[in-house]
């Protein structure tokens, strides 16, 4: 079994909600991104999206988009990501490996499947490949044991719903907003019908992301029964306010990031 | 989903949460735009307000001196100074049939952000417009026109400042706002159906061509010869002369200083295949699929991307793809000011450039038709820099 799966039934018997941190590797440098890492799981993440940087990341908001500007201005490079997924081995937790689509079109779509398999990550998550445009790749994404993360959005109509729920896999990645990441959530009854929605309809996890940046946050959506939470930004804006020296910064991270999971945890048991 | 391929390029790479606002704007342009209603006023509104036709104008000097004969399109005379306004009048009232209350885009040369205030004006639109500040500097007039005329500007100083990256922003806030807004994309690029419905509604360029020059000269010309970077004036004026495969097409885009990637706007000369704001074209790129800031003079060839349509069809060798640097460009705005007392846009001078600096490409007995895309009023103070070095 693949290790999301196995995630997922372990969070289940612990009675938890899943805490999924996404970060840009690279920001504002590698060592700092491992660190930073192992910091979040530490205390209390679940599974990393990890995020190959790009020059136009037009589903970030502000605090991404820098992050992937410093990533790059200090020479991240896809490749130096691949190897930096391979330090993060023993930490033995499910690998997301999020990047927009120029990145393995680049480098071959194919080719960039295997490098990902090798690395040990569980699967990608490419925001600017719908599902109409990821279908040609669905086939060899599967036969190389990888989960292509899809996502749906509030304007996502029912009928695509369900050929995306139909094509799911891992689990299923709901954009809790009109809008980028780090944008600033309202949790509205919308939201908590599309939850709904997709639970009628599939025993796929739910993870819900963008602009989560409290415990509340993570409380609310998953005693509606999301499974968890993604969250990014929040975790980015605690060390750019400290660039010339991130680490001191990680109490900080590490302190929302128990926050977090104590609300994945608290929303679970109310849904009990 | 019609996945709007024009070979391998093309495509509707976005976000989910835009394709909504995707599928919603392909499906109202099939069940609108043919309408009688639509078009009447559509094009009653290109003739009376915009000023179509615009003229085809037998260029006689400019004639002599290179030894064929060439037509200048003049789009420089269509209101507000340029093509964009054909397709920006065509888009906003589209968005007013769909419903929508406000209008977004972004602009480089000030052209097209004009074009859509203007047009957002007649159709009772708000109009808000993301610029890059380095644009913003450099086409000054342009932003004093359009704030005069309502618009909200709001400065982009992510990335360089340029068009680029106010195409990215102007992106991120659609995906906010896209149930009330339309995004009046400028040029034929972005996601589809964005590049099939500028290219026809700046198709009325050819069209206009065709009749044009059967009128004058009984007969097709033998090539076109168009500045670009997105390609909408070039697509425009190329449409009608696809099949007709005596017609030589000629894209021209922004050499920039010389053809290192720091310095060019060239994407069909340095860049490769790319997946960029939302589709699959040309653009310049480093190996490792990170985007490059283009760079010449001309705020609005300055994009590292080439449209779709147009990326395809200099693939396949229907469209040469050329290029001008900035110092022929110069030299070129004096020329056709000299010969022709005209003043072009910078954009517009990289195909006189063009048509100057390559009398190989021509015969004694052509009839070349330049799409002359615009007026210069916003260059002036960097053609003076140029010249004089004050302003
Ligand atoms: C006068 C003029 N010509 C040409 C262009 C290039 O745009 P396109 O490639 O869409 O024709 C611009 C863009 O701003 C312009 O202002």
């Amino acid at each position: 079994m693949d290790l999301i799966n196995e995630k997922f039934l372990e969070l289940r018997d612990r009675k938890e909600g899943a805490h999924i941190a996404h970060i840009y590797y690279g920001d504002p440098n590698e060592e700092f991104s491992i660190k930073l890492v192992e910091i979040l799981v530490k205390n209390g993440v679940d599974m990393i999206e990890f995020g190959i940087p790009f020059s136009d990341p037009i589903a970030d908001g502000p605090i991404f988009q820098a992050s992937c500007e410093r990533a790059l201005n200090a020479g991240i490079t896809p490749i130096k990501c691949i190897n930096g997924i391979k330090k993060l081995k023993d930490l033995k937790i499910p690998i997301i490996v999020t990047t927009y689509f120029n990145i393995p079109y680049v480098i071959g779509f194919e080719k960039f499947l295997e490098m990902i398999k090798e690395t040990g990550a569980e699967g990608i998550l490419i925001p600017d490949l719908p599902l109409e445009e990821a279908e040609p790749y669905l086939k060899m994404i599967r036969e190389k044991d990888l989960h292509l993360i899809l996502q749906v959005a509030p304007t996502t109509s029912n009928e695509r719903l369900k050929r995306i729920l139909m094509n799911a896999s891992g689990f299923i990645y709901l954009i809790s907003l009109e809008g980028v990441t780090g944008s600033k959530l309202r949790i509205n009854p919308s939201i908590l019908k599309l939850i709904k929605d997709i639970k009628a309809q599939s025993t796929i996890p739910i993870i819900v992301g963008f602009g989560i940046s409290k415990k509340e946050h993570a409380e609310i959506i998953i005693a509606n029964g999301a499974d968890g939470i993604a969250i990014g930004s929040a975790y980015a804006r605690i060390y750019s306010k400290d660039l010339k020296n991130p680490y001191r910064k990680l109490f900080e991270i590490a302190k929302l990031a128990r926050e977090i999971k104590i609300g994945c945890i608290n929303g679970y048991r109310k849904r009990l | 989903m019609e996945n709007g391929k024009f070979g391998k390029y093309g495509g509707m790479f976005v976000s989910e949460v835009l394709i909504h606002a995707l599928l919603e704007l392909d499906e109202a342009f099939k069940k609108i735009y043919p309408t009688d209603e639509f078009q009447k006023e559509f094009h009653e509104l290109l003739k009376d307000y915009g000023g179509r036709p615009t003229p085809l104008y037998y260029a006689k000097n400019f004639s002599k001196l290179v030894g064929f004969k060439v037509y200048l399109k003049r789009e420089d005379l269509l209101c507000g100074g340029s093509h964009k306004l054909n397709n920006a009048l065509g888009q906003a009232l589209l968005a007013k049939k769909m419903g929508k209350k406000r209008l977004i885009t972004e602009t480089a040369a000030g052209q097209h952000g004009l074009a859509t205030v203007m047009a957002g004006n007649i159709c009772g639109l708000k109009t808000e417009i993301f610029m890059g500040i380095k644009d913003i500097e450099r086409q000054a007039l342009n932003v004093k026109k359009m704030e005069l005329l309502g618009a909200k500007i709001k400065p982009i100083k992510t990335g360089a400042g340029v068009l680029k990256d106010a195409v990215s922003e102007t992106l991120r806030e659609w995906a906010a706002c896209s149930r009330t807004t339309h995004y009046l994309m400028g040029s034929t690029v972005g996601p589809h159906p964005f590049p099939t419905i500028v290219a026809t509604f700046q198709s009325v360029i050819g069209n206009e061509i065709k009749k044009q020059i059967f009128e004058k000269e009984g007969r097709l010309p033998n090539a076109i010869v168009c500045c670009g970077s997105g390609g909408s004036n070039a697509l425009g004026a190329f449409k009608p002369f696809i099949n007709e495969h005596g017609v030589r097409l000629y894209f021209v885009e922004g050499g920039g200083e010389n053809l290192n990637a720091e310095n060019s706007a060239a994407a069909f000369q340095i860049g490769s295949p790319c997946v960029l704001h939302g589709s699959i074209m040309q653009a310049i790129q480093d190996k490792w699929g990170q985007i490059k800031p283009s760079k010449t003079r001309a705020a609005g060839l300055n994009y590292p991307g080439r449209g779709p349509e147009i990326s395809y069809l200099c693939e396949i060798g229907r469209v040469k793809a050329c290029y001008a640097f900035d110092h022929e460009v110069f030299n070129a705005v004096k020329f056709i000011c000299k010969t022709e007392g005209l003043i072009p846009a910078l954009e517009t001078a990289h195909a006189v450039a063009f048509v100057l600096n390559h009398p190989e490409e021509f015969h004694s007995d052509d009839i070349v038709i330049i799409n002359f895309s615009g007026r210069g009023d916003k260059d002036i103070e960097t053609i003076l820099r140029f010249f004089y070095g004050f302003n």
